[in-house]
């Protein structure tokens, strides 16, 4: 074999390895765009401001993320259903969609460790004499489809065998619901519940306490084989932790105690 | 393309919970379907009647039922009464939301039954004897319904795929939401939604057999 022929083909040979080997990672960094699935419904770590630009909590992590890998971020309105349909069909490469990291789902995509952490608060209708989590007993509740508090609130209500559980599909709804006193009480993050409170679109709801639900860590995720891309996503929500960017973005969208995204006693 | 591994075995297990669903999704259908041909009626009467506004009203209802999505209703059935203080439970506001706009449908179905026979039958059966309402109960109502009978199954198929929209009014016990919750717990969204479709269009399928054995029975000449 001629010495061209044999470089060519060790040069085709590389070419061909190297493309067989590109991950998601080089995906991302070699398009030069960061697709993000976001929920914009969902105050305030996903919303819209008045000229209709996407704001929040999960839009700048999103943002700073893209920062990180040195490429520009596209903000993909996702609702909470269709979260895993975009990731499956390639229409996003990442979900930083407060996305409550259950083992029944990490069967199906892969969870980074958490990047935030929710409390659950009560809200109820005025009307509806709902002063805390007990008092939901034999009421109408509901929640939004598919979200961790919605799962349990479901659960419960069936232990409790009374009252009825309704799943809406956004927040959006669930407050209107409430407003209207179709709902008498929902269980939602309180970061959710203050925002929505406060933005003073549904009358005659307030904020009544907590619920003792276990405290919900939200992940990103992307596709479950995607070791390397999840490897930077881990590397990437310690270092927004360990640079104060984390605590920075939560008093500027929430305010107040900073959660700790840390269990005691367990490795992750 | 899709990147994604089928876990058939888990879908499967969830099935007799779809079943459920399914039961519950024939239900609202039927019952719809009852109440729309009853409204239906109702509104051809009031189209054929003398009085302006009767029938000024029933051309509203088919106008807002025939050119408004089904989407809306069925949410105004839920949200829009809602905010007058009248609260639909999702069941009931999927129903009245589907009949709604079951009757308007069939109500041109009628209508055009109605057209499609002379109205020389019924100037022959009253000279007869009959009397008006007789010669529209015995001559041309039994025709009209034969005529009409085959679309309004279409209406009953299209009734059964419009339930899927009561997740949006909080629905979670027909087939569409309780493949929608399957879905959130676990996320495995392709293999449930097949599963779904699979089961509607069975049951599709099953609705336009039966109708096609029954008008076979009734309306042989």
């Amino acid at each position: 074999m001629k010495p061209s022929v044999l470089a060519f083909s060790l040069m085709a040979a590389t070419a061909l390895t190297s493309q067989a080997h590109a991950d998601k990672l080089d995906d991302i960094i070699a398009s030069g765009t960061l697709r993000c699935a976001v929920v914009l419904d969902f105050p305030p770590m996903g919303a819209r401001d008045e000229s209709n630009n996407a704001i929040g909590f999960d839009v700048d992590y999103c943002n700073d993320l893209a920062k990180a890998l040195g490429v520009t971020a596209e903000i993909v309105e996702t609702p909470f259903p269709e979260r895993i349909p975009a990731l499956m069909s390639g229409r996003v490469d990442v979900g930083v969609a407060s996305t409550s990291d259950t083992l029944e789902r990490a069967k199906t995509v892969g969870m980074t460790i958490p990047y935030f952490a929710f409390e659950m608060a009560v809200t109820a209708n005025e009307k509806s004499g709902v002063k805390s989590f007990e008092d939901m007993k034999g009421k109408v509740v509901g929640a939004t489809a598919g979200t961790y508090e919605a799962i349990a609130l479901e659960e419960q209500v069936k232990a409790w065998g009374a009252g009825e559980f309704r799943p809406y599909q956004t927040q959006a709804d669930v407050f209107l619901a409430l407003s209207q006193g179709q709902l008498d009480a929902t269980v939602s993050t309180s970061t959710v519940a203050q925002a929505n409170v406060k933005t003073g679109k549904f009358p005659g709801i307030a904020v009544v306490g907590k619920a003792p639900f276990d405290i919900d860590y939200v992940s990103l995720f992307t596709n479950r084989e995607e070791y390397g891309l999840i490897n930077f996503l881990n590397l990437f929500v310690n270092q927004q932790v360990r640079t104060g960017r984390y605590a920075e973005l939560y008093e500027k969208w929430v305010g107040g105690e900073v959660p700790n995204l840390s269990v005691n006693g367990v490795y992750r | 393309m899709l990147n994604y591994t089928f876990h058939w075995n888990q879908a499967f297990k969830a099935l007799p919970q779809m079943l459920d669903g399914a039961v519950v999704t024939l239900q609202i259908a039927l019952l719809s379907m009852v109440l729309g041909v009853a409204l239906a009626l109702t509104l051809t009467a009031f189209r054929l009647s003398g009085s302006r506004i009767l029938r000024g009203f029933a051309a509203t209802w088919v106008e807002i039922a025939r050119n408004t999505p089904a989407l809306f209703q069925i949410y105004m059935a839920h949200f829009g009464l809602g905010n007058f203080g009248i609260h639909l439970s999702p069941f009931t506001a999927l129903l009245i939301g589907i009949a709604f706009n079951n009757a308007g449908y069939l109500a041109e179905n009628f209508r055009g039954a109605l057209k499609a026979i002379p109205d020389t039958q019924a100037r022959a059966g009253r000279s007869l004897g009959m009397t008006p309402i007789q010669a529209f109960r015995l001559i041309v109502l039994p025709q009209m319904l034969r005529v009409a009978f085959l679309p309004a199954t279409n209406q009953m198929v299209w009734a059964i795929l419009m339930t899927s929209l009561g997740v949006t009014v909080g629905m979670n016990t027909d087939l569409a939401g309780i493949t929608q919750e399957l879905n959130a717990r676990s996320f495995r969204t392709f293999e449930f939604f097949a599963l779904a479709a699979v089961i509607y269009y069975i049951i599709a399928k099953l609705v336009t057999l039966a109708a096609r054995l029954l008008a076979a029975r009734m309306f042989k000449y």
